[in-house]
């Protein structure tokens, strides 16, 4: 038994030593080896993939760890297991720097870069013009059947018409002051609490698709606003806080390798709210893999050679 | 005799230990806030449990109207053979996970009360189907013999033989039930079903205590009414020669 376990110990430490030469092999050839991290829904899976077919296909060596909550893949990067992931600004703002939450998208930006930076050691690099932030929807035939564009509009006719419209929530957007709450006093309408149907937060499309109700949150580059023929009213007077995506990194991970700043600049360019709906879309509901949008994503922008 | 009263005594110690450990949780919670909710929001509050109560009603009505009549039904000689279909037809329902019930059934009957309503009856039959089928096998089939000799028709053998000997089983199994019911009707909020699991549900998206408590207790609170009114309920329907308690 004893021999055994030696045994068994001996080739492990032999597929360790031979698994540190490769690696060793590998780096020599290439600019650098990089972790990739990212969070567990699609939109994540997508910018995690983009960011590590990039950088692959210029030159570096790339692990991914992907499939993490907020909280998790925060303390990744803090503890040194990831070195870059794509974070929102509304996120750190709120839950990591404990900031009331900000809808001007670059002055939340500049909050988060400057307090980041100073407190945890963590640059932010240019934001894109993706916000995922909340939305609310109504079907589009029904929205353009009562001339609804933009949330305004919208409090109107429930001022008007009391009662008539019922809104599905979940619990968060139900309660938060950045939510329902917050919105309802910022211009000024009450879908008073009897119309108001709690419930889990995916539900709400199929909620609003189904005729249940009239108006849902939503997240504004989930792929069901398109699939499911929804429309985002306009939050035409700026409540709703910026949640723009950028991707944070450690300090030291840029000492290191100074030129990914710049070298990552072209896909916060390129992104946007509507580009990643659409990029959501063909993964959600065309049911392709991340893998292959993203590479298409970037080939069509011209950022592979 | 000494032995049972020392027996006694232990278990008096115990509840005495629980109570006030219950009561000093209570005390801690209230003077933290974490009750706030209930005073600031009292007219949601009771439109919530409102809500909570009538969800669980309501599925305990139709799961006792459901599991009562088929335990009769697959315990008559006749019918023996179909009990195997029932009972596992039961287990399924409450082997499949609430949530998968919810998120099925609201295929067809959308959101709100109805999926709910449902999927709570579905949870609640076996239990109450289980004992109900146990408790009328259990009847010693002698007395049985005895009722038959006596000329009583199969109908009266069950009203006054049958049921009232497994009325204890019966009684335990609706009390296991609807118990169960109270805290699985929080789920309801997931498919906006209302309740209190509302309340519950934002203190855990929150990572508020004041929601959470404010939810949590009153639902536990209400169980435990529950549970107290139903054993009154126990005393009076089971035959005192029957009681084991």
């Amino acid at each position: 038994m004893k021999k055994m376990t030696f045994a068994l110990s001996a080739a492990a430490l032999a597929a360790l030593t031979a698994c540190g030469g490769n690696g060793d092999g590998a780096a020599e050839d290439s600019l650098g080896q990089i972790t990739v991290g990212g969070k567990n829904f699609t939109e994540q899976f997508v910018l995690a993939k983009i960011t590590s077919i990039y950088l692959e296909e210029n030159g570096y060596e790339v692990e991914e760890a992907t499939n993490m909550g907020s909280e998790v893949v925060r303390e990744a990067l803090v503890n040194n297991q990831i070195d870059l992931y794509w974070e929102y600004t509304g996120t750190a703002l709120v839950n990591y720097l404990g900031q009331e939450p900000l809808a001007e998208q670059e002055e939340a930006y500049d909050i988060v870069k400057e307090m980041d930076l100073e407190e945890n050691g963590i640059v932010w690099m240019d934001m894109a013009d993706l916000n995922n932030t909340y939305t609310l929807m109504m079907r589009e035939d029904h929205a353009e059947e009562l001339g609804l564009e933009s949330v305004s509009d919208m409090a109107d006719y429930v001022n008007d018409n009391p009662g008539e419209l019922n809104f599905a929530s979940d619990a968060e957007f139900a309660t938060r002051g950045d939510g329902l709450p917050g919105a309802e006093e910022y211009y000024d309408f009450s879908f008073g609490s009897d119309n108001v149907s709690r419930m889990d937060a995916g539900l709400t499309y199929q909620a609003l698709r189904d005729g249940d109700v009239s108006v849902a949150m939503g997240f504004s580059t989930d792929s069901r606003i398109v699939n499911f023929d929804l429309k985002n009213l306009e939050d035409d007077q700026g409540f709703f806080p910026a949640y723009n995506a950028a991707i944070s990194a450690r300090e030291e991970v840029l000492e290191e390798y100074p030129e990914l700043e710049e070298l990552l600049e072209p896909l916060a360019e390129a992104l946007d709210t509507d580009t990643m709906t659409e990029l959501n879309y063909e993964v959600d509901v065309e049911q392709r893999s991340e893998t292959e949008v993203a590479r298409e994503w970037l080939e069509e922008n011209g950022l592979l050679d | 005799m000494s032995r049972l009263n020392k027996n006694k005594i232990i278990a008096l110690g115990f509840k005495a230990v629980f109570w006030f450990l219950v009561l000093y949780f209570l005390y801690w919670a209230y003077s933290n806030g974490y009750f706030d909710i209930l005073f600031n929001q009292t007219d949601e509050f009771m439109t919530l449990l409102r809500q909570h109560m009538t969800l669980v009603a309501l599925s305990s009505t139709f799961a006792l109207l459901i599991a009562l009549p088929v335990g009769i039904f697959v315990t008559r000689p006749a019918f023996r053979k179909t009990e195997w279909f029932f009972m596992n037809a039961a287990n399924l329902g409450q082997t499949i996970p609430t949530i998968a019930i919810l998120a099925i059934v609201m295929s067809y009957l959308g959101i709100g009360y109805q999926p709910a309503v449902f999927a709570l009856t579905v949870f609640s039959i076996l239990p109450i189907l289980r004992n109900t089928v146990a408790g009328i096998s259990s009847v010693d089939s002698e007395v049985l013999d005895s009722a038959k000799g006596m000329g009583l028709t199969p109908f009266q053998i069950l009203m006054k033989i049958e049921l009232p000997n497994a009325s204890m089983p019966i009684i335990a199994g609706i009390r296991t039930a609807i118990v169960m019911n109270v805290g699985t009707a929080a789920l309801a909020y997931l498919v906006g079903g209302g309740g209190l699991g509302d309340f519950i549900f934002t203190g855990i998206m929150l990572r508020s205590n004041e929601y959470l408590m404010s939810g949590a207790v009153p639902v536990t609170v209400l169980a435990i009414l529950i549970d107290q009114v139903l054993r009154v309920v126990e005393k009076v329907v089971v035959p005192r020669s029957l009681r084991t308690t």
